[in-house]
């Protein structure tokens, strides 16, 4: 089964992507800040996907994504940030640093999965 | 502005970033949240269950069979739209709280103590802390509006 690492300082959000990830099943791994998502993938997890939001504290969004493609096992793993901000200098910032994609919040369920959807299409 | 009137502004900020900040912790509505998946999961597993209960009739009346195809298809319709009204819910949420966890930020620093005398918190300051476009728009619309 693809998983899914998921990334966001709120916790209502990381439990509510991840019923939705589950709901059409995908296993979801999860992390507070970009620093727990380092962890997770230097311990092993190998995601599918990475859904990452942008503010977070300790690490941000833009910092793990940096970081995350220097690790070997997901220098190519498809990376989206999913974020309330729209603003081009940040998207600018973030496809600079290796994001894949981009979903502004509010995001559909159904938005957010046809993007999971083609980048992991082997479910 | 005289030194008293700039230590009780400070205070009156302390006092709204603590206020504001309240309000922010408020916003928490984990426990709906959880219901509302506990109740699309009980959905799922409500039209599995009737799936499941006319597979195993060996001659299904034609009447009940029918209802029970339409209140699956009710109940995976109830579920796909509680799932998105969770999940803009949860986004909404989310904003709301960043947009307090700024106006807390920038009160708290105006309400420094240790601020030199004479030392604003500009617009610009207040801007460096957006993390949304919605903000910086709202911004901006505030500041076209005070200087007409």
């Amino acid at each position: 089964m693809a998983v899914i690492l998921v990334l966001d300082d709120s916790a209502t959000m990381v439990m509510s992507l991840t019923h939705i990830l589950k709901g059409a099943g995908y296993d979801v791994e999860t992390g507070m800040n970009g620093r727990e998502g380092i962890t997770k993938l230097t311990d092993g997890v190998k995601p599918s996907v990475i859904l990452t939001d942008l503010n977070m504290p300790e690490l941000d969004g833009i910092g793990f994504i940096k970081e995350a493609r220097k690790i070997a096992s997901t220098k190519f793993t498809p990376i989206i940030v999913l974020t309330t901000e729209s603003g081009g200098r940040k998207r600018d910032e973030a496809r600079a640093a290796g994001a894949s994609g981009w979903l502004t919040k509010p995001a559909e369920p159904n938005q957010l999965l046809s993007v999971v959807k083609q980048l992991c299409p082997s479910k | 502005m005289s030194g008293s009137t700039e230590a009780n502004e400070r205070v009156v900020c302390a006092i709204l970033a603590e206020q504001v900040a309240a309000l922010r912790d408020r916003m928490d509505a984990a426990n709906t949240f959880d219901l509302l998946w506990r109740t699309t999961a009980l959905l799922s597993w409500l039209s599995g269950l009737l799936n499941d209960l006319s597979t195993q009739q060996p001659s299904p009346n034609p009447v009940l069979e029918r209802e029970r195809a339409e209140a699956v298809a009710e109940i995976v319709e109830i579920r796909r739209a509680l799932d998105e009204l969770a999940f803009f819910q949860a986004q909404r949420q989310d904003f709301a709280k960043q947009i307090a966890d700024c106006v807390v930020t920038a009160l708290e620093r105006m309400a420094i103590a240790e601020m030199p005398p004479g030392t604003s918190f500009s617009s610009g300051d207040l801007a460096e802390l957006y993390v949304s476009k919605d903000q910086r728009e709202l911004h901006d619309a505030v500041m076209r509006r005070l200087s007409t």
